[in-house]
């Protein structure tokens, strides 16, 4: 009985955490663009918000000092400095120098939250200036919420079943 | 009110569980039996100078690094070892797989320790307060109002309030490790034992509370035996094998991790070797007692969600009122503290007791108080608040782990290179994939805490039915907690 209560429990887990990434859906191919000031210690907008399969365009400049702009999981690392038109781009992984462009053009391949954050020292509070790149479906955080909801569900049912047990031996 | 001097003497009547059952473990492993050489080294009296000193000598370097290094956090070995490294593995492992493992090797209380004892290594034997050993200093009693964790939840909320600053500036690092070091010299000139340990550093504190999860205990093999046969009880008085515990406690009634510093002096002292170094499954120890202890689940719970936002978040205005030093906002550090304060101390206790009130409301019995389940029932924060600190704190070392590889070479930012690794540059470590590190350790947490929640009701209640009603709420309460932070962590 245990065992078989455990099992249901662990499949409402894992249904609440499945059916969200089924039922979520979002309409890409669209051209987003979007200009990104940066500051000590924060980007103008802090957040963006795309769908999986959005061409991205991103402009970007700096309003104080050199600030660097790291958007993970997408191999982009850009140097920005105040008061210069354009900025130097680069990917990482290619190992290239840094190379003038006037804005950085990629789609949104990936789903879910990654950040852009600082990757030239800018200041005292530098390792923690950052932003938020959403690309939706944010299916990690659909499937997060689900579980969490799911144990919340199966922790009630569990102590339904328990409890009745306990009344019926009465 | 809890006294932890008394942990291993008093357990509370009001929130002992009827059965009196306060550990949770059911399975354990002695590893004092499975690796009995592992024994020999913890019996072995030079053990603990071995390795305490060579942490002294790396944290004097520290301090002197931060003076005299550069001023840049990330590039000055303070910051990126104290606060990103030596946190890192603080929280994700020793705590939880380790219990108070640091507390064995912090420098702190090197100083005290030996001014005290006068001995490095070997014990002082004689007779004085009811001990077995010879000790120095005043050796005075700690105030009995101040003996509960308030004040250390005090300080470590009043320190992290200005965490922006530490973070981020080795001066202020060297200021606030310094000050602790000083402190502990200080007070143990002053007071018995360890008496800053265990009622003052704030790092004690929160270590004490998540130690109940950790994987390891270190208890009297059969208590039977302390409590009948052994007449002298070493552990507490000392003999000339082992001083006396420095933490006040007796083994015959120790029942939970929250005040042993794995000093591992009983192991020493005790003339019936009845002492176990246990492996035991997670979250063993399951018994807040008061309080002080149901408010430190509290603060912490606060401070992983502020630091998340302050930190990991893109909330430039926050980080702005964080960083006064430099900003010069005072308005805003002020709502930025006064958040922090009323969330801790004010806003998480209220729900939590509304949660309580409602609780006892469902149980639909008046058989255990609202002060009992507001009490007992805020033990399901420490696996969850535990897990959100792990969980905040892998994107830091996932993030800024490559500075550790770096700073190893130019531990001052004087522009050394030790080993050759100076240059290396700064790169992320799989960071994109940080929200699926995050969301398993988040959703641990909150299972960690519903299955412990419920084995607590159980031993509140005689109907499991009731047990499970007064539950509801709280359960309710602790998802609602996790949605949040997976909102800011992936959302």
């Amino acid at each position: 009985m245990k065992s078989k209560l455990m099992l249901i429990c662990v499949m409402i887990v894992l249904v609440c955490a499945i059916v969200p990434l089924f039922v979520a859906s979002s309409s890409g191919g669209e051209t987003k663009e979007f200009y990104i000031k940066a500051r000590q210690y924060a980007y103008e907008p802090a957040k963006i918000t795309v769908n999986k399969g959005d061409e991205v365009h991103i402009k970007l400049a700096s309003l104080d000092v050199i600030h660097g702009f790291f958007l993970e999981g997408y191999d982009i690392d850009a140097q920005i400095e105040p008061g210069v038109q354009g900025f130097k781009l680069r990917h990482p992984s290619e190992g290239r120098e840094f190379a003038d462009v006037n804005e950085i053009v990629f789609t949104a391949v990936h789903p879910g939250k990654f950040r852009f954050r600082c990757s030239h020292t800018c200041g005292t509070m530098h390792p923690f200036m950052q932003g938020e790149m959403i690309v939706n479906p944010n299916y990690p955080f659909l499937a997060g919420v689900g579980g969490a909801v799911g144990m919340l569900i199966s922790a009630m049912v569990a102590m339904f079943v328990s409890g009745r047990k306990d009344k019926n031996l009465r | 009110m809890n006294n932890p001097q008394q942990d291993s003497t008093d357990v509370t009547r009001k929130t002992l569980p009827p059965d009196g059952k306060v550990n949770n473990a059911k399975f354990k492993i002695n590893l004092f039996v499975l690796f009995p050489w592992f024994k020999k080294i913890c019996k072995w009296r030079s053990i603990q100078f071995l390795l305490v000193f060579p942490t002294m000598v790396i944290f004097l370097f520290f301090l002197y690094a931060g003076l005299f290094g550069s001023r840049v956090g990330n590039r000055n070995i303070i910051v990126i070892f104290v606060w990103i490294l030596w946190w890192f593995l603080l929280i994700t492992f020793m705590v939880p797989f380790a219990s108070r493992v640091w507390c064995f090797v912090c420098p702190f209380p090197f100083f005290g320790e030996w001014f005290q004892r006068g001995a490095l290594i070997k014990v002082r034997v004689g007779k004085m307060l009811g001990l077995r050993n010879k000790m120095f200093g005043l050796n005075k009693r700690w105030p009995k109002f101040l003996t509960n964790i308030w004040l250390q939840n005090i300080l470590f909320l009043a320190m992290c309030t200005f965490s922006a600053m530490f973070l981020t500036r080795p001066v202020v690092s060297v200021l606030i490790l310094g000050g602790l070091f000083v402190a502990a010299t200080f007070l143990s000139m002053i007071y018995r034992q360890r008496a800053f340990c265990m009622y003052v550093c704030p790092v004690s504190g929160f270590q004490g509370l998540y130690a109940m999860t950790s994987m390891i205990e270190l208890r009297a093999t059969d208590k039977e035996v302390c409590r009948k046969t052994c007449k002298t009880k070493n552990c507490l008085t000392g003999s000339e094998e082992g001083w006396a515990c420095p933490w006040f406690q007796y083994m015959g009634k120790m029942e939970r991790n929250n005040y042993c510093g794995l000093c591992m002096e009983c192991v020493k002292s005790c003339p019936n070797d009845n002492i176990s170094l246990n492996v035991r499954p997670f979250c063993g120890d399951t018994l807040i007692k008061g309080y002080d202890e149901a408010w430190k689940s509290f603060i912490m719970l606060a401070l992983a969600m502020v630091y998340s936002v302050t930190l990991l978040g893109p909330f430039g205005t926050i980080k702005d009122w964080a960083n006064v030093a430099e900003t010069g906002n005072w308005k805003g550090f002020s709502i930025y503290a006064g958040i922090i304060w009323f969330t801790a101390l004010v806003g998480i206790p209220f729900v939590w007791y509304l949660a309580s009130r409602l609780g006892r409301f469902l149980s639909g019995t008046n058989e255990v108080s609202t002060k009992d389940i507001f009490i007992r029932y805020s033990y399901m924060l420490v696996p969850l608040g535990l897990l959100a600190w792990i969980a905040f704190s892998f994107p830091l070392i996932m993030i800024n782990g490559s500075y550790i590889i770096s700073i190893i070479s130019d531990p001052l930012g004087w522009g050394w290179d030790l080993v050759g690794t100076a240059h290396v540059p700064w790169k992320p470590i799989f960071s994109q994939y940080t929200a699926h590190v995050q969301i398993p350790l988040l959703l641990l947490g909150l299972y960690f805490a519903i299955k412990r929640g419920y084995d607590i009701s159980l031993t509140l209640y005689q109907n499991k039915s009731r047990a499970a009603r007064s539950l509801i709420p709280v359960v309710v309460v602790c998802t609602a907690m996790i949605l949040a932070f997976l909102k800011l962590f992936t959302g």
